[in-house]
Parts: C-alpha cells; sequence; structure tokens
C-alpha cells in the first residue's frame, strides 16, 4: 500500500514537472511571437523616425533567446512605480520593472489566479512562476508597494514560490502629514534594508549622483512630452509608449543616448515641418492601465484608426518620468525625504484616495496638448482604474472633451469590438470638428 | 527681450540671493562709517542698537510712539506717528516681504547658521503641520503685546494704573536683533542683564535667554526665529496691497511638493493651496525658493506692478537641477 501511493506520489509529481516543462516551453515560444508580432505592427507604420530603431531592436534582442535577467550584478525586481529605482542603483543593483504585458505569461497566472484579477497580476505572476527554476537564484528581491489588494496577494503567492518578496508600506492617501511621514520612514528603511541586501551601503554621493542621471531621464521626458504639444503632429504615442516601456528595461546611460537622438530628430523634423500622419488627425490622450510591452494593442489600434495619442497619464510613461526629485541639502537625510516625496505627492494612482489631483492632470494635459478626445483604457479585473472611470468622465464632460471607455484585456479577442467602436469615436470627434 | 527673459527664468536666484543678502548685510551694519543712512521706519530688523548701522528697524520709533498719551494724538506727536507709519508702509509696499529673504540682517545670520549647519553634516528639523499652524500664531501676540504695553505708560486702559517706563520698548528688550547684531560692529555690551531695575533685569534676562534659542533654534530649524517675528506680522496687515507679488496659477500645479520643500519656513499651502492667485501667505519671506523649484511653466510667478519679473520655468528648473549637481 505504502510503496503503490509513494509510487503514485512519484508519478504525479514527474508528471506536473513535464507539464511544466512542456509550458515554459510554448510560453517561451508565444512571448517571442508576440513580442515580434507587436514589433511588426509598430514598424508598419509609414515616417516612423530613424532614432526608434534603436527601441525596436532593444525589444527584438530582449526576447529573442528567452526572457533573461541582466547577468553581472545582483537584480532587484521592482512590481510598481512607486519603488525609488534611484535606491536600487545606488545600492549597486539592477532594477528590473517586474510588470508586465505578455498575454503568453497571463495565461500562465491564469492557471492558478483567480479568473477576474487583473491582467498586469496575472502576467507578472505568471512570468514569475514559469521562470522560477531559472530566476529563484537570480534574484535578491521582489519588492512590491502597498498600492493595489491585487499586488499585495500575489506578493504573498510569490514568496510560497520561493522568490525573496520585500513589502515596501506605502499609504493608501498622501495629504496628511501622517501619511508622508509614515512613507518617508518605509523608503528610509528600504534604503537601509537595501544596503543589507546588496551589501553595498548607500552613501550620499552615490545616490546624488543617481538622482542626477534620473533628474536627465525626466528632462528628456518632458522634452519628449513638449514636442508633442505642436500643431504638427511628430511622433506616434505607440512610440512614445515603447521608448518609456525601454526605461524598465535598459541601462540609463543608453536610454538616454538613444532619447536625445529621437529629440534631435524630431527637432528637425519640427523645423522642416514634417508632420508623421495626417495634420487632420484626431489628437488623443491616453489615461487608465498602463499599456506595457509588448501590451500595446489599443495604442496601435488607436492610430491605425487614425487618430494620434499626443499626451498619456499612466504609469507606464507619464507618472514614471515626469517627475523630477528636488532635494534642498546634499545629505542622505534630505534625499531619501526628497526621493519619498517625488513617489509621493505628484502621484495619481488610483489606488490613493482623493484622487482628484489626476482629474486635475488630465484637465491640464488636455489644455496644453490641445487634446480633442480621451481614451480610458481600463483592464478589466483591475477594479481602481475601472472605478475611477465614472470620475474621470465626468470631469471631461465639464470640459467639454468626449471621452472613450474601453475595457480590454491582453487577448486579441476583442479586437473586432474595440476597433469599431475606436472607430466610431475618431469619427465623432471629426465630425465635433466640422461642426465648429 | 525674450532671450533676456529667458536668461532671468533660467538664473539660479538663491545664489545671487546670497550675495544679495550680503550687500544688505554690510550696508545695514556698517553702512554707518560711510554716512550712509536709509532711514529709520525700515520693515526689517536692521537695529538701532548697532553703532554703525546704515538705516534702522521701524519697531523701535513704533514702540516708542505707541507710548504716547492718546490725548497728544491729535498734536504735531500725531502727524510725527503717521508720517513714520506711512514711511514704513511705503517701504514694505514697494518690496513687500522680500524685504525678510533679501534684506534683513537677522534672517540673514539665520540664513548662515543654516549654511554652517550643512558643513556640520547635521540634519535639520521642521514642524509637522499643526504644530506650525500653532506656533505661527504666535507672532501675532508679539505685535499685540509691543503695541499694548508701550501704550499702558502713556495710557490708562480702563483705569487700571499705568506702567512705568522701564516697560518702554519692551520687544526690543527682548529681541534677538539687539543683542547680536551689534556683535558685528564689535560691540557685545548688548550681552548682558540690566540690573537697573527690576522690570529690566527680567526683560533683559529674557532676551538673553531668546537669544540662545535663536541660536540653537535657528542651527537646527531654518529660519526659526522667522516665524515668531513680529515684524512678519506686521507685514501681513499691509501685504496684500504690496506692488511686488508672488502669484499661483492653481490649474498648473501639480502638487507635486516641490516648493514646499524648499521652503525654509516650512509653507505648506505654496505647495496645497490651489485657489488663491496672491499666495504669500504671513510667513513667507519672498525668499522665492519655491519659483526656483517649481518644475511647471507659469505655475508660480513673481509681479511687479503686474509684470512678471521671475516664472518658473521647465528649463529653468533643470538648468538649476543641474547647477545643484554640478556644484558637488
Ligand atoms: S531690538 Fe529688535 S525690534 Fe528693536 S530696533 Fe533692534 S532689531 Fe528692531
Ligand atoms: S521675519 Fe525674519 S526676516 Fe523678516 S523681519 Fe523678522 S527676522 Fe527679519
Ligand atoms: S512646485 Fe509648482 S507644481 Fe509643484 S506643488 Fe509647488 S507650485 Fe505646484
Ligand atoms: S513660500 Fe516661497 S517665497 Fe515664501 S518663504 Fe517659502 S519658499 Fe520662500
Amino acid at each position: 500500500m505504502d510503496f503503490l501511493s509513494e509510487c503514485g506520489g512519484v508519478t504525479m509529481q514527474s508528471d506536473l514537472d513535464l507539464r511544466f516543462v512542456r509550458m515554459q516551453k510554448t510560453t517561451g515560444l508565444h512571448l517571442a511571437m508576440e513580442a515580434e508580432n507587436t514589433l511588426q505592427q509598430l514598424t508598419e507604420f509609414a515616417d516612423t523616425p530613424q532614432a526608434m530603431t534603436y527601441f525596436y531592436e532593444l525589444f527584438r534582442n530582449f526576447y529573442k533567446n528567452g526572457h533573461q535577467l541582466p547577468a553581472g550584478k545582483k537584480v532587484i525586481g521592482t512590481m510598481c512605480l512607486q519603488v525609488p529605482d534611484e535606491l536600487i542603483l545606488a545600492a549597486g543593483a539592477v532594477p528590473v520593472r517586474m510588470c508586465s504585458g505578455a498575454y503568453a505569461y497571463e495565461q500562465v497566472g491564469a492557471e492558478f489566479l483567480p479568473a477576474k484579477s487583473c491582467p498586469v497580476v496575472k502576467a507578472t505572476t505568471g512570468m514569475l512562476h514559469i521562470n522560477q527554476p531559472v530566476w529563484g537564484e537570480d534574484v535578491s528581491a521582489i519588492v512590491i508597494p502597498t498600492t493595489c489588494d491585487q499586488k499585495k496577494k500575489g506578493g504573498e503567492m510569490l514568496k510560497e514560490m520561493g522568490y525573496p518578496v520585500y513589502i515596501l508600506e506605502m499609504p493608501a492617501s498622501k495629504d496628511s502629514d501622517a501619511a508622508r511621514f509614515y512613507w518617508q520612514e518605509s523608503v528610509k528603511k528600504f534604503a537601509l534594508d537595501l544596503g543589507e541586501t546588496t551589501g553595498t551601503r548607500i552613501t550620499s554621493a552615490a545616490l546624488q549622483a543617481v538622482i542626477g542621471e534620473k533628474t536627465e531621464c525626466c528632462r528628456l521626458f518632458r522634452k519628449l512630452n513638449d514636442l508633442r504639444k505642436g500643431k504638427t503632429p511628430l511622433i506616434f504615442g505607440k512610440d512614445i509608449f515603447l521608448v518609456t516601456s525601454a526605461y524598465f528595461i535598459d541601462e540609463m546611460g543608453n536610454w538616454q543616448q538613444a532619447v536625445r537622438q529621437l529629440i534631435a530628430e524630431l527637432e528637425e523634423r519640427e523645423q522642416n515641418d514634417l508632420a508623421v500622419t495626417n495634420r487632420q488627425a484626431p489628437r488623443l490622450l491616453l489615461t487608465g492601465s498602463p499599456p506595457l510591452f509588448p501590451n500595446l494593442k489599443v495604442p496601435i489600434l488607436v492610430e491605425q484608426t487614425g487618430g494620434i495619442i499626443v499626451a498619456d497619464e499612466v504609469c507606464s510613461s507619464n507618472r514614471l518620468l515626469y517627475d523630477a526629485v528636488s532635494y534642498d541639502e546634499v545629505n542622505l537625510d534630505d534625499m531619501v525625504s526628497a526621493l519619498a516625496d517625488r513617489y509621493l505627492k505628484p502621484c495619481t494612482c488610483p489606488c490613493l484616495t482623493p484622487n482628484l489631483d489626476r482629474n486635475r492632470k488630465i484637465v491640464e494635459l488636455v489644455n496644453s496638448h490641445k487634446v480633442e478626445g480621451v481614451i480610458y483604457q481600463a483592464f478589466s479585473g483591475c477594479l481602481p482604474y475601472e472605478m475611477e472611470q465614472k470620475s474621470i468622465s465626468q470631469t471631461m464632460n465639464e470640459a467639454g472633451v468626449p471621452m472613450l471607455y474601453l475595457e480590454t484585456d491582453y487577448g486579441n479577442e476583442d479586437l473586432g469590438q474595440l476597433s469599431t467602436r475606436v472607430e466610431a469615436f475618431i469619427e465623432s470627434i471629426k465630425a465635433r470638428r466640422r461642426k465648429k | 527681450m525674450n532671450s533676456f527673459k529667458k536668461a532671468i527664468n533660467n538664473a539660479h536666484l538663491s545664489r545671487f540671493r546670497f550675495y544679495f543678502q550680503i550687500a544688505s548685510f554690510v550696508l545695514l551694519i556698517y553702512g554707518g562709517y560711510l554716512a550712509i543712512n536709509i532711514g529709520d521706519q525700515l520693515p526689517t530688523f536692521a537695529c538701532i542698537f548697532s553703532e554703525h548701522r546704515g538705516g534702522s528697524c521701524y519697531l523701535l520709533g513704533l514702540q516708542h510712539q505707541m507710548g504716547t498719551p492718546w490725548s497728544s494724538y491729535f498734536s504735531g506727536r500725531g502727524i510725527g506717528i503717521l508720517v513714520g507709519l506711512l514711511t514704513f508702509i511705503g517701504l514694505f509696499l514697494v518690496f513687500n516681504k522680500a524685504w525678510c529673504g533679501f534684506v534683513c540682517p537677522l534672517g540673514t545670520v539665520q540664513d548662515w547658521l543654516t549654511i554652517l549647519r550643512n558643513k556640520f553634516k547635521i540634519r535639520y528639523g521642521g514642524y509637522s503641520e499643526p504644530v506650525f499652524q500653532r506656533l505661527s500664531k504666535i507672532k501675532y501676540i508679539l505685535l499685540a503685546l509691543l503695541i499694548l504695553i508701550p501704550m499702558a505708560i502713556g495710557n490708562s486702559f480702563f483705569g487700571l494704573a499705568t506702567l512705568n517706563h522701564d516697560f518702554g520698548v519692551p520687544f526690543c528688550q527682548i529681541c534677538p536683533g539687539r543683542t547680536l547684531l551689534p556683535i558685528f560692529s564689535g560691540d557685545f555690551s548688548q550681552l548682558a542683564i540690566d540690573l537697573s531695575s527690576k522690570t529690566k533685569m527680567v526683560f533683559t534676562a529674557l532676551g538673553l535667554l531668546i537669544t540662545g534659542i535663536f541660536l540653537a533654534g535657528s542651527f537646527i530649524k531654518k529660519r526659526f526665529f522667522c516665524l515668531f517675528c513680529p515684524m512678519s506680522a506686521f507685514h501681513y496687515i499691509f501685504a496684500k496691497a504690496a506692488l511686488l507679488r508672488l502669484n499661483k496659477d492653481g490649474a498648473k500645479c501639480t502638487r507635486c511638493g516641490n516648493c514646499y520643500r524648499a521652503c525654509d519656513v516650512g509653507i505648506r499651502a505654496i505647495a496645497d493651496d490651489l485657489e488663491h492667485k496672491n499666495i504669500v501667505k504671513d510667513d513667507c519671506m519672498m525668499c522665492l525658493k519655491c519659483v526656483e523649484m517649481c518644475p511647471e511653466q507659469g505655475c508660480l510667478q513673481v509681479k511687479f506692478l503686474g509684470v512678471p519679473v521671475f516664472e518658473a520655468t521647465e528649463d529653468g528648473f533643470f538648468k538649476r537641477m543641474r547647477g545643484r549637481d554640478d556644484a558637488k
């Protein structure tokens, strides 16, 4: 009896192993195909700036030989933009933003997560699950800020998978002194703990240097943002999302170099008044759940349909790189608390309450970028974004700007339906214009 | 014109301010050597007790004049009081609270203490918002007292006995300007307790204590004393009418908090107030550090007679950030 049950156990175990290995293989294949597919679509547009090639190649190579973590230094995974990557770099490690936009990974996560959970969480948890045998040893920590509930619970699962999970405690609102000090203390503790994990204590000189580099990234991002204000459309939003997604995986210096080139090219085009698309293309703003490579489904669709995304309010782009750290004194105390403030005060994540700064920010972007319509993308399962749609939609209504609400996910099943709605929306903006 | 404006908006105003403060300090503390005197109604703590001063603080005159019996308000003395007050108001209205950020020697001394602390790599202190709000009221009480006590010398309130003359210029007796500023011209005599009467003894002993608190406080907390300064309270009565203004366009503000972080006094409203256009709060010293640190185009604006003279720009912000990194 004993023998039999043991035997049974063994077969079951190796069955599982076999299944896992098979899944690993197919996921890898699907992922590569998915990445290639997105890149294909991105490059099909005419008149793409030359400097975008760097970013296309970056992603092409990233997924070509299997999804790998950077080698050489300690890797710290981050699960949200709320994790100050400056501290990780100053502690001599490499930050890797883990939020995944891959359908292939989402399928893996769907195996063990509730059907209603959000695709970002499914994909990210799925990714870490399927890569666990390879990555388990290489990741020094996975940092999860206590922003959304699904990430928190996902973190508990990751811990069970054997990952060293680090919870970065964050308040649920940002206006009170108590919230601010609580967060500053969290970040301070994180800075100290990082030093222990990597074995390199963060010094004020190292942190100052990293903040300087990051500030340059912000400056460049803002330059891009400014170039999108002009009447002549110079660059598609889908390309901007690729550029900011590249910030997740690229080394800062290389990223800056490539963005500088892109800016130079766009400035030249601006001077020659060279539009990247039809000048009459409706000017749109994208907000809501983040477009994460390879899931650029909605931006690509919108721009294939004849619109152009000239501004965005999402955590994989504007919220990631718009604000720079402003410290007053060169010492760890002031710099770390300034860093903490940078991640809390301007934050417009719907996990915060109240979050009216988000409404105000979108209105301001609508004005500065002469936006004619707002696309609100919500991943089904992401309740905060789904619920906040009401408030944003009302604000847009008051501002007299039409808004299209799209509930979607990483799959392609809804493409037909989405495309009809996007088309109708863009047509309605054109019709509005004629009436004016 | 446009490139000129740009150059100004890109400027490191704080560096300029640092040198301007030194120049003002020299003028107000040592101007007497060159027979310079810019007046005795200055809206700033240039102390009458510094022998070689180039101008002096209105609070002394004010306290003196408040000791006048009410009956003589309508005589020539009344006109004297009025002229003094109008001179003070006139001077104040031109530069508004920038007198505090750019001119006041006592303010400058506090900023120097901050630089010193920084050299020692000691961390600064601050207040939580509720404590700040509570402390911020003290200066109004001091202002009321420095007017009411002298009044009670020359007049009887509600039939009470009048105070004796040892209560004259009560604020000067406890003011750190009196004890500290003369030191810069080699005069240490104010660092003493006046034993000539009980009242004076108490006042001057209190003065020494406050001087100690001033030094320790401003070493740890930036512009520690300014939060309690009755001059600042007096300023605020007229600030709304000043020619130099600090304006905020709430629609452009992201509430990033950069300005609040930069503010040495610790004025929260500069970041969180989205309603008021005129954003000069009672504790503001118009150092304009907040404008330097604001990255939103035209969100904070300094205007003189309605003409913008310095404003927040994205370019300026990043230029200054770069300068900060290069300066290490
Ligand atoms: S003691 Fe203070 S209040 Fe009096 S004149 Fe001097 S600085 Fe002004
Ligand atoms: S508030 Fe500060 S700067 Fe202004 S007069 Fe008083 S001490 Fe001087
Ligand atoms: S720095 Fe400017 S944008 Fe930021 S909170 Fe202050 S005023 Fe608003
Ligand atoms: S609000 Fe601005 S100008 Fe006023 S004291 Fe603070 S930083 Fe200086």
